[in-house]
């Protein structure tokens, strides 16, 4: 019996170690959000950073000037006060007058460079050369002088991880400006989508998207991109609205992180009404 | 033994850097040739299906836990590849090598498998219908692999 069991293992070991390394890597898949992998994730990328600190020191040979990286700032900065201008225009004076008290702060911009990408149509990620010591935090805005990149969703001392656009896993609260029509932008693969639309609702082509004031992970304004379709489900009741994004996700090189986290402000909101 | 685990991880580390940083430049329409998964494939067709499905898990690993990846998605696609690649394995490398057909119809195999379970893992939400996924998430990254693959090997048969 020993001896059968010996030879079947010695048969087929090859089979039962791709099930068990598949059933681990399954059983891994929906422990992502579990705080110990993330841990472990967390480890894992501070010690790559240090492969990357030597890589982007050669790198850095080679690197823009600084008057060129001001340059690229101030157009972010620009970018995003257009925008607000924009948004302005849209609304009428009474609530212009609220919103002015309410976004009379500008975000501050921390400037940093993509030193690593994970190109993928389905699990695009960033690492950037900045981390906590230059004051970034989880779930930050990332923008370019275009618009929308992505969110920052891991935070190490000098670098840090970006969920970009174009990632499934990636989703936002989205308003197009025009009609002021919210819904949750994300992608679905190939593209960005603006979800379960009313077919009836008021959408051109052309019309500008940007994040909506219901978000509670980015601020409002940040543009995303311009409606290109509108695509009806089956029934015909809803439709899918499909945005190109201002951002060039795949050229993109230098960023900037946006200084100012929603939910923070959200949660100190609803501190506040708690007190009351 | 020791020599070799040292060479296979600087190897591995060297690749993982380069994917991350210099082969983005390279994406066509964000497709990129995967290097790691070449390396799984040489290694498998080198050392056996037994090793070759556990080098590719490792690889797999630490792909994801570098890239910010989701965890245990090229685990997955990359075991599997490491694993029908190592089918071809013949205890003379040279032998498949220098048959450029059959190394590089391995490397598409190994690469249309790789890149289809790592997008079907990748997210369960992705709202595309199946054969535009096979195309766009599993023949073009596949071919692009190959082809590289393909430089690669009459690069190295130059030298």
């Amino acid at each position: 019996m020993e001896l059968f069991l010996r030879k079947l293992f010695n048969k087929t070991k090859e089979y039962i170690v791709l099930v068990i390394l598949l059933l681990i890597s399954l059983i891994l898949l929906p422990q992502n959000s579990n705080h110990q992998v993330k841990k472990i994730r967390s480890y894992a990328f501070a010690s790559f950073t240090f492969l990357l600190n030597i890589s982007l020191s050669i790198d850095e040979l080679f690197s823009d000037s600084d008057e060129l990286a001001n340059q690229r700032k101030l157009n972010a900065e620009l970018m995003l006060q257009l925008n607000q201008m924009r948004e302005y225009a849209l609304e009428n004076k009474e609530i212009k007058s609220l919103l002015d008290f309410k976004t009379s702060a500008t975000s501050e911009l921390i400037s940093s460079t993509i030193v690593a990408k994970n190109f993928s149509n389905i699990q695009g990620n960033f690492i950037i050369n900045s981390g906590w010591s230059d004051g970034i935090l989880k779930s930050m805005p990332v923008i370019n002088n275009n618009g929308l990149v992505g969110i920052v969703t891991e935070v190490e001392e000098d670098f840090s991880i970006i969920r970009t656009l174009h990632n499934t896993s990636f989703r936002i609260a989205g308003t197009i400006q025009r009609g002021s029509i919210d819904g949750v932008v994300y992608w679905n693969g190939k593209n960005l989508v603006m979800h379960n639309i009313p077919t009836t609702a008021d959408i051109d082509r052309g019309d500008r998207v940007v994040t909506s004031t219901l978000s509670t992970i980015l601020p409002p304004s940040i543009p995303i991109g311009l409606v290109v379709k509108k695509e009806s489900n089956i029934s015909g009741i809803l439709s899918n609205i499909i945005i190109k994004p201002f951002a060039d996700v795949a050229s993109v090189k230098n960023i900037f992180i946006l200084k100012e986290i929603t939910s923070k402000q959200i949660d100190s909101l609803e501190l506040n009404l708690l007190k009351d | 033994m020791i020599q070799h685990f040292i060479k296979t991880v600087i190897i591995f580390l060297f690749l993982t850097l380069f994917q991350l940083t210099v082969i983005p430049l390279i994406s066509i329409y964000n497709v990129v040739p995967d290097l790691l998964l070449i390396l799984v494939v040489i290694y498998s067709l080198k050392y056996g299906q037994l090793k070759g499905t556990v080098f590719g898990f490792l690889v797999g690993l630490f792909f994801d836990l570098f890239s910010g990846g989701l965890l245990g998605s090229a685990m997955f696609s990359k075991t599997l590849a490491g694993f029908v690649a190592g089918y071809f394995h013949k205890e003379e490398f040279e032998e498949i090598f220098s048959n450029l057909i059959l190394f590089i119809s391995i490397l598409f195999i190994s690469a249309l498998i790789d890149s289809l379970f790592y997008a079907i893992l990748g997210s369960a939400e992705v709202e595309l219908n199946f054969i535009l996924l096979i195309f766009t998430n599993g023949v073009f990254p596949a071919v692009y692999t190959a082809l590289f693959g393909l430089a690669y090997s009459l690069f190295v048969r130059k030298k």
